[in-house]
């Protein structure tokens, strides 16, 4: 190639990113634009004020969240009310974001652990106590959804959203429906399965099928399941844990094992989709916020916590994001001001789970030196064929 | 010439090739105006311009009409600023790790020094190794060196060295240098220096003859080793994750951690727009050799 | 001292390879050599590393088991063996087929007009700066129950009325395959054009001279001289293969652990940094092994790109 066409060529591609980054500059909110009265975001939100307001000497946030679990509303009013610009990296897994903060090196705020991570990073020091006196938010809880085995007094986390992991089936194709884990078993539904690519998840089920709880350390139990779910492995048609509704509304398959989230959302796309919790009880899980041992801007984590989970900023969780919120306070405003987003809400079992089953189910915890072994099962049923 | 290169089985093959490279491409393009949100099936084209209606998760009407996610897209401030960061990361990788990597290809290609055999072996790791390895490895690294240097040097709160944009340059071109040292050194192998030997013969010295002799031969190799960095870089996902701080997230992060979680066709309109960059690019770099010729 | 570095060649040639070593030496072989020392070591309840000199993660991995059936005390357990075996299987046959269909590409891209080879090229190329992923969810869009194919395969078969079940391509071996192959094609097109372009057209011409029909020319001419391309594909196809697993994961259903899968989890889900530590060096080190006697047989590949 010729010397001034590769200039040419360099130019165009400055030209690009030039342009690139033009682009963001008209996005920016405007932190300064809008009176003192009333700030407004890019979606024409009129947002709330912080009850109450704390101070903050803090330029920036840095979050490390779990990716597209904040709405933007909420976020731009943070920034339009506070004036402080908010970082967010995201992970798409809790052992990604354990394995970076216990490498060291990293400066987040916040971040949003999964039960059965917590009490790990707390036994590896990752975590910071809250500090109650300054978060004010802490009456907005759902009792049901405090004072949990995985943090007992909320001493590091409080509640962000929560749900279960149970069976899913497309009623139009599914005659005789499964009602219980053990169920899932019978040969009609073999090559029609999907379930989650999750060890603990997955195995966590089998274990409950032979009346075994789901946090056991003891390898004859495990080996027991490791033989059971080898028969069910050939029926299963995949596994996934990023986007198992995408299978069901595709038709690839016709029932598994799935969590809330993406049982609402299939259901959205085909109201044949039936979400029914197991007989031998569901998985109960829940996200949280916890704050991490070094965190830069402790005033703006607190100010993020006290604001962002207000009940008449939280209820967009409830618009935006099918899983079950234990925020109280958001589900009163919610009530009152979203009258059709509470009902569809509360009616559905699938977010508003019964609490029978509820009591019934079952939560996952971190296991310690015995989770090679589920590993170790979890590659022996994927590896040895 | 070889009077038999226009063979039609060669012909068909090519054009099956490409239709093979550019199937999911044509898919990908198509479903970026897909009015399912879950964007699982295509159901249609968003036809009407309007307010915005949304009907059993599949958009009816937009202020955009059919290219409703191409607005949605120009709005997510998320993902200009991961581009933006991909491709600066990206551009100064490029430029380093090929001034370095030409270097090195020279150095091992022509000349004799004590570590030569050292060098030419651990130009091999970066390509053999998994990336996640070197991800955390790089991470802890780099952690531990904070932590040391944090300390010595007083820092606190926001002047504390952390991960960032500067780690994951600095991993970037670590793990581009090999191959565009292989490549240069590739170019370097059939080299004549005749060339070289007559410009030194007419008296120019060994900088000059760098510069207008050799470095303009080997242009074209250059060239290919920062094309093929600058292909590597814009794709990473392992190692930019392990290796990046708040707010430098790139699009390969922001892409796989959405396409884990909400796949929309956001996600495909922005495949689409990078790809009509690039290919006017190259159809104007086209237009632009034609009419030298 | 300038002067120094002008004259001394060997000084000249240190000073060139000193940023690389920099680099190389900090980046990269420091993490190495700890990710040797914590493969020795064993497994923390939590996770962590306890820093020991213990062969057993290596024993591990070769097979050495003290669960046996058939109560003996020790036996042979071919798991990993069976993972490492099935990543090697896939690269290989990835590898083959891309050769297969890079070559004819390659060469009507040499033998083109000099001017439209570099568009020619870059059509090549632009499908490499679209997101891998993205890529195989495409794919995915493509192969599925209800994708694109067989929705083509249908109207098809109705116009021709014939009956039709959409075919089952997602989720299986083959899905993988394909999928694998068409993300390494762009990187073996490259180097065999770059060794077919460099062929002088008088060799062919002699050829022709001397009688040699077509066939005779490829195979005589041809095929030899651009072997350093393949070898150089090669080894930018089947190394990153060997680690690749979105792909297995995506069109496979993630029902198949690959070599990339197994020391992924180590690192992530089974939180056990040594026995991913020992798996990835097994994994090198086979890696440079092949490529050694690969590169020993068929020649360095001179010619890389370009």
């Amino acid at each position: 190639m010729k010397k001034s066409v590769v200039w040419k060529l360099l130019a165009l591609m400055a030209l690009a990113s030039m342009l690139v980054t033009a682009c963001s500059g008209g996005a920016k909110p405007a932190a300064t634009e809008a009176p003192a009265s009333k700030k407004v975001t890019s979606t024409g939100y009129e947002c709330p004020e912080p009850n109450p307001r704390v101070q903050v000497t803090s330029k920036e946030l840095n979050l490390f969240v779990w990716t597209e679990y904040i709405p933007p509303d909420v976020q731009e009013c943070f920034e339009l009310v506070y004036g402080i610009k908010v970082n967010r990296d995201e992970y798409s897994a809790n052992e990604e974001m354990y394995a970076k903060l216990s490498a060291g090196g990293t400066s987040y705020d916040l971040v949003q652990p999964t039960d059965y991570i917590v009490s790990l990073m707390v036994r590896q020091g990752l975590l910071q106590k809250l500090d109650k006196s300054k978060l004010t938010v802490m009456g907005n809880f759902d009792p049901n959804y405090l004072n949990l085995s995985f943090d007992p007094g909320n001493e590091y986390t409080i509640p962000y959203q929560a749900g279960t992991d149970a069976i899913v089936y497309n009623a139009d194709k599914v005659k005789d429906p499964p009602k219980s884990w053990s169920d899932l078993w019978k040969p009609e539904y073999a090559g029609k399965m999907v379930f989650l690519d999750d060890s603990r998840a997955t195995i966590g089920m089998v274990l409950l099928t032979l009346g075994y709880d789901v946090n056991t350390k003891d390898p004859a139990q495990l080996d027991q399941a490791k033989a059971k779910l080898k028969e069910l492995v050939p029926g299963i048609k995949l596994f996934d844990s990023d986007s198992p509704k995408t299978a069901l509304i595709a038709g690839d398959v016709d029932l598994g094992m799935t969590w809330t989230g993406e049982a609402f959302l299939a259901q959205q796309e085909n109201p044949a989709i039936t979400y029914v919790y197991p007989t031998e009880g569901a998985i109960l899980w829940q996200d949280n916020y916890a704050i991490p041992k070094d965190a830069p801007h402790l005033d703006a984590a607190y100010a993020w916590l006290n604001y962002t989970m207000q009940g008449d900023l939280f209820w967009m969780m409830l618009r935006d994001f099918p899983y079950t919120n234990p925020n109280k306070a958001a589900l009163d405003f919610a009530k009152t001001n979203h009258k059709d987003l509470y009902d569809a809400y509360m009616n559905s079992p699938i977010t508003n789970t019964p609490a029978e089953d509820i009591k019934n189910g079952h939560r996952i915890d971190d296991v310690g030196d015995a989770l090679p072994l589920y590993d170790q099962i979890w590659t022996e049923i994927k590896g040895g064929q | 010439m070889n009077p038999h290169r226009r063979s039609p089985f060669i012909l068909i093959a090519t054009i099956l090739v490409y239709f093979f490279l550019y199937a999911p491409i044509f898919v990908l393009v198509i479903y970026s105006f897909n009015s399912s949100r879950a964007n699982v099936q295509f159901d249609g084209f968003i036809s009407s311009y309007g307010d915005l209606q949304i009907v059993n998760g599949d958009v009816t009407q937009s202020p955009c009409g059919p290219f409703h996610w191409f607005c949605e897209l120009s709005k997510n401030r998320e993902v200009i600023n991961a581009a933006k960061n991909t491709l600066t990361i990206a551009f100064t990788a490029t430029i380093i790790s090929t001034i370095v990597g030409t270097m090195a290809a020279l150095a091992l290609q022509r000349y004799d020094f004590k570590l030569k055999a050292f060098s030419q072996v651990s130009l091999y790791i970066p390509i053999v190794i998994p990336e996640i390895v070197m991800g955390i490895g790089i991470l802890t690294l780099f952690s531990q060196l904070f932590s040391l240097l944090n300390n010595w040097l007083n820092l606190a709160g926001d002047a504390r060295m952390t991960m960032g944009l500067f780690t994951v340059i600095l991993s970037h071109i670590a793990f581009m240098i090999p191959f565009v040292t292989l490549v240069v050194q590739a170019r370097l192998q059939g080299f004549d220096k005749s060339y070289e030997e007559a410009a030194m013969d007419l008296g120019a010295n060994e900088w000059t003859t760098f510069q207008r002799v050799t470095f303009p031969m080997i242009l074209p190799g250059v060239l290919s080793g920062a094309l093929l960095a600058f292909t590597l870089s814009l794709d990473d996902f392992v190692i930019t994750f392990f290796t990046n701080g708040p707010g430098s997230t790139t699009l390969p992060i922001y892409v796989y951690g959405l396409l884990r979680r909400i796949i929309t066709p956001q996600v495909n309109a922005l495949s689409t727009v990078w790809i009509s960059i690039v290919f006017i690019a190259v159809l104007l770099l086209q237009w632009i050799q034609s009419r030298e010729k | 001292m300038l002067r120094r570095l002008r004259e001394d060649k060997s000084i000249q040639g240190t000073f060139l390879i000193t940023p690389t070593l920099v680099f190389m030496v900090g980046l990269l072989i420091i993490p190495l050599i700890l990710t040797t020392i914590v493969s020795f070591g064993h497994r923390s309840a939590d996770g962590g590393v306890i820093y020991a000199f213990s062969f057993d993660n290596y024993l591990r991995l070769i097979g050495y088991s003290t669960q046996c059936d058939n109560g003996a005390s020790v036996c042979f357990d071919p798991l990993y063996a069976q993972i490492m075996w099935r990543s090697f299987s896939l690269a290989f046959n990835t590898t083959v087929l891309v050769i297969l269909l890079a070559y004819p590409l390659a060469y009507f891209i040499a033998r083109a007009h000099p001017i439209r080879r570099n568009t020619f090229l870059f059509l090549v190329l632009i499908p490499l700066w679209t997101n891998f992923v993205i890529r195989v969810y495409a794919w995915m869009m493509l192969l599925r129950k209800e994708g694109v194919i067989n929705i083509v395969f249908g109207w098809i078969a109705g116009m021709l009325h014939i009956p039709f079940t959409p075919l089952e391509m997602l989720y299986t071996p083959g899905a993988v395959l394909v999928g694998m192959v068409y993300e390494f094609l762009p990187f073996m097109i490259l180097p065999i054009y770059t060794s077919l372009e460099k062929i002088d057209n008088s060799l062919y011409e002699a050829a022709a001279d001397l009688g040699a029909n077509p066939f005779r020319t490829f195979l005589r001419v041809t095929l030899p001289l651009s072997m350093p391309g393949v070898v150089a594909g090669t080894i930018l196809v089947f190394i990153p293969v060997m680690g690749t697993f979105i792909v297995s994961d995506l069109l496979g259903g993630r029902q198949v652990i690959l070599v990339g899968n197994l020391i992924q989890r180590q690192f992530l889900d089974a939180r056990d940094p040594t026995f991913g530590s020992a798996a990835s060096l097994i994994l090198m080190v086979l890696t440079l092994i092949v490529t050694y006697f690969y590169t020993r047989k068929f020649g360095f590949g001179e010619e890389i790109v370009v």
